[in-house]
């Protein structure tokens, strides 16, 4: 493996590889706009202009490999000079129009200028003119006038998306990106150009004028749209309600994790998350009327209770759902199962869609693999039919909804019937469905971006959620409910929060051995196999 | 517009080359040749065909300027408005048609009789000022023959008459390029075998290739299509234990201003062409050849697949060339306007059926060339020189140039002469000799103001700086270039405000625009000398003018971005004053000269 040496320090780096990436391994910043690790090289650029020893002219960093004894330096006065002279080319026919462009606050043409750029500008030029403001697809706004021409986007529809929608058209400064005309940027992957787009030419129709950038928090979470876990950042703004109608949510961006979603994210899990804001249970309900949280459990429990001194748990259907943390399905095995007896079904709520060779798995639930993991799946399981059909044929007592809608299952006639004859009904979800109306009991709880838990995603990987950010006012974590109803149950278990579930977990089951919230850090890992 | 009576053709075109998307600038040529423009629903059916979606497809047509998105005039005029035509007056024709057609450029007359169009060097600077009726070079274009060409390109087509074609001074003296250029028509097979011809092939069949590696060496032959590489090292590149196909390349996309020598070889006497490129195959292990001719070449292509035609037809091509048991296939494919083209990296990128921009090196074609297979790219003229060394000896060709660079060469003569014209002599011959003694000295007598050695690109050099050899070395030393041996000549008349002004435009019309010095750089500087030229330059602009030119050198993929950059800093360093007083007092060329302009 060659050794080279960047501004003074040694580091390896594996034959083939590039200085851009030692000089990243080092913690080195090489400023970068055309050079992205997901995309081949393009090279055109010329920010990342580095002073390779021996060698007269400075050398793009992203395309040098590395070379046993090259000596680079990435700082040094002709370096600055380099860079300062791309970016008053980069800027001449940019339109400066930072204050009315979304990127801003994000947008590295503003970062390396700030950082490396020439303070004084020379061009006095009529700038080139191109089109502004154009919708190229359902999701994206094209600024011609803001592009730089790195060819990132276009690179990304023919390697990636492999749709190839983007063009660079024209040649010198007539050239222009765009798509071919009557054409659309509609492709399942679209807006993953917004997110490598290093300027304000393209940017998120959804977000665009949402709010400033700098007024967003970001968190880490996992995709809960279906199987595949992409790893995501939630933007998101506690303390402006004006700015986006109260909804606390701003956007998705993909995180990047190289076992799941590298740098990707389809559009169809990046606007899903309208639901965590818009319809969401608030208030605990019962009858129609509203409760409070404390008499829901002592009379949930209470009922709860006579079935387990009656020894009746069969006629206790459990509607489990694989949009519940592992942690949560484990409490649901732990007191539903264990302590009741109860007959616990699991599935999605949210039908099957379709797939691709990509990142879009047909399963639209994000934990149907940790649902099986944690021995709520097998075999000998009933399914969610087989409880309803339980119930019509009056074998239940109770019934326990995990956020499911019933009516995907049986017609509200039945549903009706049912809310007559069971003696427990109880609904505990985020959101409202048509289901809610019939059950005894309403208990709004948390969506996963405002509790800690696992998923585990449908190639075995036990990914963190993490929190983004607390409760709805008056909805609780569904782990915290189910604690509570154990310790209500005389059953009470002696963790108090997701990991230390985590950690009973990885004790007693053997795909999460040898692991801890600390070993998942922000990347995860596999569960082990059998 | 009925494009599936085009698929036989197509289907023929695509078979020619060894990937798909190579045939894409083809395809459209066949489809522009048929219907007069490329449609959008032609762009989706090249597409489908070749298997790439729409939108690099109109990236290709919106990148060259040859093609068309819009039905045109019956026929098309293109005028020449690059430096060496303007310095004899291209203005003035452009000026004169605009007036006599009513119509600017870009625009087709009312009666869609004709299209007229402004375009940049079409290498025939020995006629100029020059333009081209659809396929036709015509010029130089005074007063008398601008009307010709005017009534000649507002007849019907099919019923049109014969333009004269031009005579210039084309030198045929020899010894080693110009020999066979007598003919206007051309030289072919019988003739050229009566001469020669294929002498040196037939030899080189029977020698190793490490053989006429040694040989070529020892001619000290360099690459003359500008960059002077010694060409047997070149050879030597192509990797021995590659698997991968091995390509031949041959550089006809001439298109540096003031340069027109490859033009002759390819009309004129195809074969040494052709005997060269069968030399320089069998030395590199390469099976095919793809020769690459700029698209406005009409002609030249097809003479040159004339010469092809003739050399399948007499077992100097295809399957066991002359028993030998070497093949070779030769493809003709021709550009479509764009000057880059002639970048060899970017001439394989548009070879491939794309844009015509550089690659990133490395690799290096002779590693990873065509089709990511190893390539060797040679001019021409380099290749033309082939055959002379192999029958005559790599001795008698080196003796005849310098201790580092052997033979003669073709020089492009172009400007204020007497006679501009092609012509060949010893690389060491100086400047002054080439313009004096060959090309016929100044025009009316007048003083020499300015000399571009090699191209456009090259920095220019004053009066007093022109008894310099012209081999790559001395003109080096010289602190310009021996490029394309394109000398354009100016007199004590001309405007270096306006020269440079053309150069930068140029320029700026040619970028790729792929890297971000040279797009925005190359278009910076041509509104600079755009604004000093209208009057309202600032004596900033000077020094702005050399901090981009600066600021541009020695960043870019290809050493476009440093070509466009050569001429802003040789004018203006070397005419400042000149510069300064037009900024000053807007009067285009010193006092003293200005009423006798002609």
């Amino acid at each position: 493996m060659p050794t080279l040496t960047i501004d003074g320090r040694q580091i390896e780096s594996p034959e083939g590889s590039t200085v851009i990436q030692a000089a990243e391994k080092l913690g080195v910043f090489v400023p970068r706009y055309c050079y992205h690790p997901g995309l081949s090289i393009a090279g055109n650029c010329r920010i990342c202009l580095v002073e390779v020893e021996k060698n007269p002219k400075l050398q793009i960093a992203c395309n040098t490999p590395v070379a046993e004894g090259m000596v680079v330096h990435t700082k040094s006065a002709k370096v600055e000079e380099g860079r300062r002279s791309v970016l008053e080319f980069l800027l001449a026919n940019h339109p400066l129009d930072c204050p009315v462009c979304d990127q801003s606050g994000e947008c590295d043409l503003q970062n390396f200028y700030m950082n490396f750029g020439l303070y004084d500008p020379r061009f006095r030029e009529q700038k080139v003119k191109k089109k502004k403001a154009v919708a190229v697809g359902p999701h994206v706004m094209l600024d011609q006038e803001r592009c730089i021409l790195c060819s990132r986007c276009e690179r990304f529809t023919d390697e990636i998306s492999k749709t190839g929608e983007f063009g660079i058209f024209q040649r010198g400064d007539r050239a222009q990106v765009g798509l071919y005309p009557g054409q659309q940027l509609d492709n399942r992957y679209s807006a993953n150009v917004v997110d490598i787009c290093p300027v304000g030419a393209l940017t998120e129709r959804d977000f665009r004028f949402k709010a400033r950038v700098w007024y967003l928090s970001s968190a880490p979470t996992v995709c809960n749209g279906c199987a595949q876990g992409c790893n995501v950042d939630i933007h998101y703004v506690l303390d402006r309600p004006h700015l986006n109608d109260g909804a606390r949510i701003l956007r998705l961006k993909p995180r990047y994790n190289e076992h799941v979603n590298q740098w990707w994210m389809c559009d169809e899990g990046r606007y899903g998350f309208g639901w965590v804001d818009k319809g969401r249970l608030k208030k605990v309900r019962h009858q129609g009327r509203d409760a409070t949280w404390e008499q829901a459990i002592a009379a949930i429990a209470a009922e709860l209770d006579q079935i387990r001194q009656n020894g009746t748990g069969s006629t206790l259907g459990v509607m489990a759902s694989t949009q519940l943390t592992n942690e949560e399905l484990f409490l649901v095995r732990e007191i539903f199962q264990g302590v009741l007896g109860a007959r616990v079904a699991v599935s999605g709520p949210r039908p099957p869609g379709d797939s691709d060779d990509f990142l879009i798995k047909a399963d639209k639930n994000p934990n149907t693999h940790g649902a099986a993991l944690v021995g709520l799946s097998d075999h000998s399981a009933p399914t969610s039919a087989s409880i309803i059909d339980d119930a019509v044929q009056g074998r239940l007592e109770a019934l326990w909804v995990f956020g499911h809608d019933l009516t995907t299952l049986a017609d509200e006639k039945t549903l009706e019937e049912l809310s007559r004859r069971l003696r427990l009904f109880v609904f505990s979800g985020t959101n409202d469905n048509p289901t809610v109306r019939w059950s005894h009991w309403v208990l709004p709880t948390s969506a996963y971006v405002e509790k800690d838990g696992t998923f585990v995603n449908s190639r075995g990987r036990v990914q963190r959620i993490g929190v983004a950010f607390p409760p709805l006012p008056n909805s609780r974590e569904d782990w915290s409910v189910l604690l509570e109803i154990a310790r209500q149950l005389n059953h009470p278990l002696a963790w108090r929060n997701p990991q230390e579930i985590f950690q009973a977990m990885a004790q007693t089951l053997a795909p999460f051995a040898g692991l801890t919230y600390d070993a998942l850090a922000s990347q995860g890992a596999g569960a082990a196999t059998p | 517009m009925n494009l599936e009576a085009l698929e036989p053709q197509a289907r023929d075109i695509i078979r020619r080359y060894d990937q798909r998307r190579a045939a894409v600038l083809p395809l459209l040529w066949l489809v522009q040749e048929n219907f007069g423009y490329v449609s959008s629903e032609a762009e989706f059916w090249v597409g489908r065909l070749v298997g790439i979606a729409v939108s690099h497809v109109r990236e290709v047509v919106s990148f060259y300027t040859m093609y068309r998105t819009q039905p045109a005039g019956r026929r098309e005029l293109r005028v020449c408005t690059s430096l060496p035509c303007v310095l004899r007056g291209a203005e003035g024709v452009l000026g004169r048609l605009k007036q006599r057609l009513s119509i600017g450029p870009g625009e087709t007359t009312p009666g869609g009789e004709l299209t007229l169009t402004e375009v940049e060097c079409l290498c025939a600077c020995e006629i100029a000022p020059m333009a081209q009726l659809d396929e036709q070079f015509v010029g130089p274009l005074d007063g008398a023959s601008l009307e010709a060409l005017v009534r000649e390109a507002l007849r019907d087509p099919k019923a049109s008459g014969q333009i004269q074609e031009p005579q210039p001074f084309i030198d045929t003296s020899g010894p080693v390029l110009s020999t066979r250029f007598k003919d206007p028509e051309g030289t072919w097979l019988d003739a050229y075998v009566a001469d020669q011809g294929y002498v040196a092939a037939k030899k080189a069949l029977s020698m190793t290739p490490a053989q006429i590696i040694d040989e070529v060496l020892r001619a000290n032959l360099r690459g003359l299509g500008g960059a002077g590489f010694p060409t047997g090292r070149k050879w030597s590149f192509i990797p021995k234990d590659n698997p991968k196909p091995k390509y031949l390349v041959v550089n006809a996309d001439e298109g540096e201003p003031g340069t027109f020598k490859d033009r002759y070889i390819l009309e004129r006497d195809p074969h040494a062409l052709l005997e060269g490129m069968l030399i320089a195959a069998y030395t590199i292990g390469s099976h095919k050849a793809y020769v690459y001719i700029r698209g406005e070449y009409f002609r030249p292509a097809k003479r040159f697949q004339r010469a092809v035609d003739e050399a399948y037809a007499r077992g100097w091509l295809g399957k066991n060339i002359q028993g030998s048991g070497f093949d070779l296939d030769v493809v003709v494919h021709r550009g479509a306007g764009a000057y880059i083209c002639g970048e060899e990296t970017a001439l394989l990128s548009s070879l491939e059926g794309g844009k015509g921009f550089p690659k990133l090196k490395p690799p290096f074609p002779a590693i990873s060339g065509l089709f990511q297979c190893p390539t060797i790219v040679n001019n021409v003229e380099t290749l033309a020189c082939v055959p002379f060394i192999l029958r005559e000896g790599a001795e008698r060709f080196a003796a005849l140039g310098t201790p580092k660079q052997g033979g003669t060469r073709l020089f492009s003569v172009s400007g204020h002469v007497n006679r501009p014209g092609l012509y060949e002599a010893p690389v060491g011959v100086t400047l002054r000799e080439m313009i004096d003694k060959h090309a016929g000295g100044v025009r009316g007598g007048r003083r020499i103001k300015a000399v571009i050695p090699g191209g456009i690109s090259a920095k220019v050099l004053t009066a007093d700086e022109i008894d310099v050899k012209m081999d790559f070395d001395s003109l080096m030393a010289a602190g310009t270039m021996a490029g394309s041996a394109g000398v354009i000549v100016m007199d004590d008349t001309t405007s270096m405000v306006e020269a440079l002004q053309s150069a930068v435009k140029f320029f700026a019309h040619e970028s790729c625009g792929q890297c971000s010095p040279c797009r925005e750089g190359t278009g910076w500087v041509n509104r600079i000398m755009h604004r000093i030229v209208e009057g309202q330059g600032r004596l900033q602009d000077l020094d702005d003018l050399l901090g981009i030119a600066r600021a541009m050198e020695g960043k870019t993929i290809c050493v476009f971005a440093d070509a466009a950059a050569w001429p802003i800093q040789s004018y203006i360093t070397k005419f400042r004053a000149e510069f300064e007083e037009f900024i000053r007092t807007g009067r285009r060329v010193p006092q003293e000269v200005a009423e006798c302009r002609p």
